[in-house]
């Protein structure tokens, strides 16, 4: 099961990191601000591979 | 045929049934072939099943906005780990995957096991790698794009290895995995990104479609500028 899951999602600093960025694209889209998000979006994910390549 | 779905499926499916080769094969020195093929086949046909219930259960038609971010975020949970883990093999900061270990570990787990034990690690193995084939299909398959020309992707890349591996009888070591796996994270990222975004905001992409190629660039050169300054950092902490 745990395999299962690991296969799905991944670890959890993944999931965490991936959840965060989401959760900030949501957060622009809902306030009006979607255009920056193609902008921000692209590179918090950047972020997020470079912080799980280092941990 | 859509050649920018096409390719990263079938270099993605490519990577995961080396892996999953090398596990049958290990399992083949111990139970014979039959016994393993005889697991891998019984794996691919619950994978089989498992796409053909999700066909059918999403052709009777769900809410596209709901199905995009799903797809969506799916994409970014394998892409990020999948562009995550080639930068760091690329820096230096975690080994390169090793097939000739892993078909040493595993050979080394059914060595002592009884036929059914050795049966079990081959068809698990299978599964679980076929597992992340399954949901890459499906989730490329749901924007728009064939099935069946996705399908032929994940099966002629399965082919590919079963004549490579039968030919060479050892893990398939050449395989450059890591530049692979480098490549299609990058695609696969810059799907999530495109549909996840697009599903939360709308058309908010500036250059519409072409914005895909633009952030394949963008994750294209900013993973390739990760790799020195992870480099340098491993060098600094190891100096220190």
């Amino acid at each position: 099961m745990k395999a299962l899951f690991k296969t799905l999602f991944g670890d959890g600093p993944n999931l965490v990191g991936v959840a965060a960025v989401v959760a900030l694209a949501a957060v622009l889209a809902l306030t009006g601000h979607g255009g920056i998000a193609a902008y921000v979006v692209p590179m918090a994910l950047l972020a997020v591979v470079g912080l799980l390549a280092s941990v | 045929m859509d050649w920018t779905i096409f390719l990263p499926l079938f270099l993605a499916a490519a990577v995961e049934w080396v892996e999953a080769f090398t596990i049958v094969l290990a399992v083949s020195l111990t139970v014979g072939w039959a016994g393993a093929g005889a697991a891998a086949a019984a794996a691919l046909v619950t994978l089989a099943a498992l796409t053909a219930a999700t066909g059918g259960v999403l052709s009777l038609g769900a809410n596209i906005w709901i199905l995009q971010l799903v797809v969506g975020v799916f994409l970014l949970l394998f892409g990020v780990r999948w562009l995550a883990k080639a930068v760091a093999r690329q820096a230096g900061l975690k080994a390169l995957h090793d097939e000739d270990r892993e078909f040493a570990e595993t050979r080394a787990a059914v060595r002592n096991a009884d036929g059914f034990a050795a049966w079990i690690v081959a068809y698990k193995g299978v599964l679980l790698e076929g597992l992340e084939v399954w949901l890459i299909v499906v989730a490329l398959s749901l924007h728009g794009s064939s099935w069946m020309w996705n399908t032929i992707a994940a099966l002629s890349a399965l082919l590919v290895i079963c004549i490579a591996g039968a030919a060479v009888r050892a893990p398939l070591r050449r395989v450059p995995e890591n530049a692979l796996k480098f490549i299609v994270g990058v695609m696969i990222v810059s799907f999530g990104t495109y549909w996840t975004l697009e599903s939360l905001a709308g058309d908010v992409w500036p250059l519409g479609d072409a914005s895909l190629l633009a952030l394949a660039a963008f994750y294209l050169i900013g993973g390739l500028l990760l790799v020195p300054v992870l480099r340098a950092r491993r060098l600094r902490r190891a100096m220190a």
